[in-house]
């Protein structure tokens, strides 16, 4: 023991890391934390029991709000729960156009999580040149769906909006451009020493911890274990479309990077294969408004890693449980075991290395302000 | 994985559905849960948690461990537990990610995991009345809603 006594320090709900509210509170000893306790449920919006109090067509713009940022990937989870309550085989093109919506939305989020680790490496103009260069893929998706988020585009049965010729293009275009911008940015990464010196060695996660404590998504990868939804449990048609699992054996904040920069441009590829390979034909097939009594599981690699939707349907047109687990939630366990052990400087960085996104985390309760 | 529901026979088996590729559903007598999840992690290296999942029966509560067999085919395996006795012994000590995911179980359905090392609340805030599980059946939003007015 190095003081002899700890000292209790708490972070948050109002966060030194990140712009959403949760509480962590530390043990410290020294400039070491020792222990770590989170709190979660700031954000509780109360939206498993509004999903059991609403139909399957109202629960899909539901799920949609579960998160801000990886919106697709949960209605791409909900549809594929609630489509295989009744085995629902949806069109092929639809298929491709979730796949496209879902990378896309993968290349903004990890853009935007990359942009806000070199904010808190102190490395502000990556920061601002990465946010810059999201902005290409924002617009493609309002070129896409109509809105910058919460997309709307997919239906239980299939999808609402076409992509047409001129928006492929459009597409093909712009992800030239921000391949080059994205090569550009890892090289300057790996090369530039503040940046290197915040992030290696920094929040260590070891592959055994990291399979112990059921880590999911880039954190799981960036401990050197290939794992990937799209891979191992494929949906959509990711079963059609060759590309890589990133991993990086680095553990720390460094590896969760450039794992998550390397997963951008295999984003691009798959979208590339996609948008020459999508079949002509319908968009959606007629959905049943109510559903038999069953059971069904939605899973699928949201940016930040498996998410996974269980429902049951009792026979009406609402469901009798629905159930969302959201990465985050998946890595809580092992960000707390990471943060044991690091000095009080590195807290943000190794939180925001999860790449949390709390409302998704927090979504049962219902908000005490409503 | 297709000699599977023979290996588990003796785990008190009450059904076991297949009803897609990569997703299967074991329910089970409640006493065999440790048992049946020691024997996986040992014969199929089965570690890795997805999530669980508690609903409300009425007179029982069930609980669904969602594990994903090498990442890929999903296994749910499902016991239920009596209301007048909500105990369960938990299984951080075999999968240790399942912490959170037994600590949310207990806040909103009141589940409680034997052994588990730290219960307090983890979503629930600090002054929410005891014995109130906002995941029951008989708790409606309306009732939820007057309870936090309060």
């Amino acid at each position: 023991m190095r003081y002899g006594t700890t000292i209790k320090v708490p972070f948050g709900p109002q966060h030194p890391a990140l712009k959403e509210p949760e509480y962590f509170l530390f043990e410290v000893e020294g400039d070491f934390v020792v222990n770590v306790k989170p709190r979660i449920g700031y954000v509780h919006r109360g939206l498993e029991k509004a999903f059991e109090n609403n139909t399957y067509m109202h629960g899909l713009y539901l799920a949609e709000r579960i998160c801000g940022i990886c919106s697709h990937a949960h209605t791409v989870a909900f549809t594929q729960a609630v489509e295989g309550l009744v085995s629902l085989e949806i069109p092929q093109r639809a298929q491709y156009i979730r796949l496209i919506m879902a990378e896309l939305e993968r290349l903004h989020s990890h853009s935007l999580w990359v942009g806000i680790v070199a904010h808190e490496a102190g490395f502000d103009t990556m920061f601002m040149y990465l946010w810059r260069d999201r902005e290409m893929i924002m617009d493609l998706m309002e070129e896409i769906s109509g809105n910058r988020v919460l997309h709307a585009i997919n239906t239980i049965g299939g999808v609402r909006r076409d992509i047409n010729d001129e928006q492929a293009n459009k597409i093909r275009k712009y992800l030239d451009k921000f391949e080059e911008n994205i090569k550009n940015y890892i090289k300057i990464l790996e090369t530039e020493n503040t940046f290197l010196k915040r992030t290696v060695g920094v929040g260590i996660l070891k592959p055994s911890d990291a399979i112990a404590l059921c880590a999911v998504g880039p954190t799981l990868r960036a401990s050197g274990i290939k794992n990937d939804v799209r891979k191992d449990d494929p949906y959509l048609v990711y079963d059609e479309i060759p590309f890589e699992v990133i991993t990086h054996d680095g553990c720390d904040v460094f590896a969760r990077t450039i794992v998550r920069c390397e997963e951008m441009l295999e984003s691009i590829k798959i979208i590339r294969y996609a948008l020459d390979h999508m079949p002509k034909g319908e968009l959606k097939v007629k959905a049943p408004r109510t559903f038999p009594p069953n059971e069904s599981i939605g899973r699928v690699e949201a940016p930040r890693g498996e998410l996974i939707h269980y429902t049951k349907s009792n026979g009406t047109s609402k469901p009798e449980r629905y159930k969302v687990r959201s990465p985050t939630l998946g890595n809580l366990a092992s960000v707390c075991k990471t943060l044991i052990g690091a000095h009080i400087a590195d807290i943000p960085i190794i939180l925001a290395g999860i790449d949390p996104c709390f409302s998704c985390m927090d979504r049962i309760l219902i908000k005490k302000r409503s | 994985m297709e000699d599977l529901i023979k290996k588990i026979e003796s785990f008190g088996v009450l059904e076991f559905k297949r009803p897609k590729e990569r997703r299967i559903f074991i329910r089970i007598k409640s006493e065999f849960l440790r048992d049946l999840i020691s024997f996986l992690i040992k014969e199929y290296d089965l570690r890795h948690l997805s999530t669980i999942t508690g609903i409300d029966l009425g007179e029982e509560i069930e609980l669904l461990y969602h594990f994903a067999y090498k990442h890929s085919i999903e296994i749910t395996i499902g016991i239920k537990v009596p209301k007048s006795s909500l105990k369960v012994p938990t299984i951080t000590d075999l999968i240790p990610g399942a912490i959170f995911y037994e600590k949310e179980v207990h806040d909103m359905l009141g589940v409680v995991f034997e052994g588990h090392p730290d219960l307090s609340p983890l979503i629930l805030p600090e002054n929410w009345p005891e014995g109130v599980h906002p995941l029951r059946k008989d708790y409606s939003i309306e009732k939820l809603k007057e309870l936090i007015k309060k």
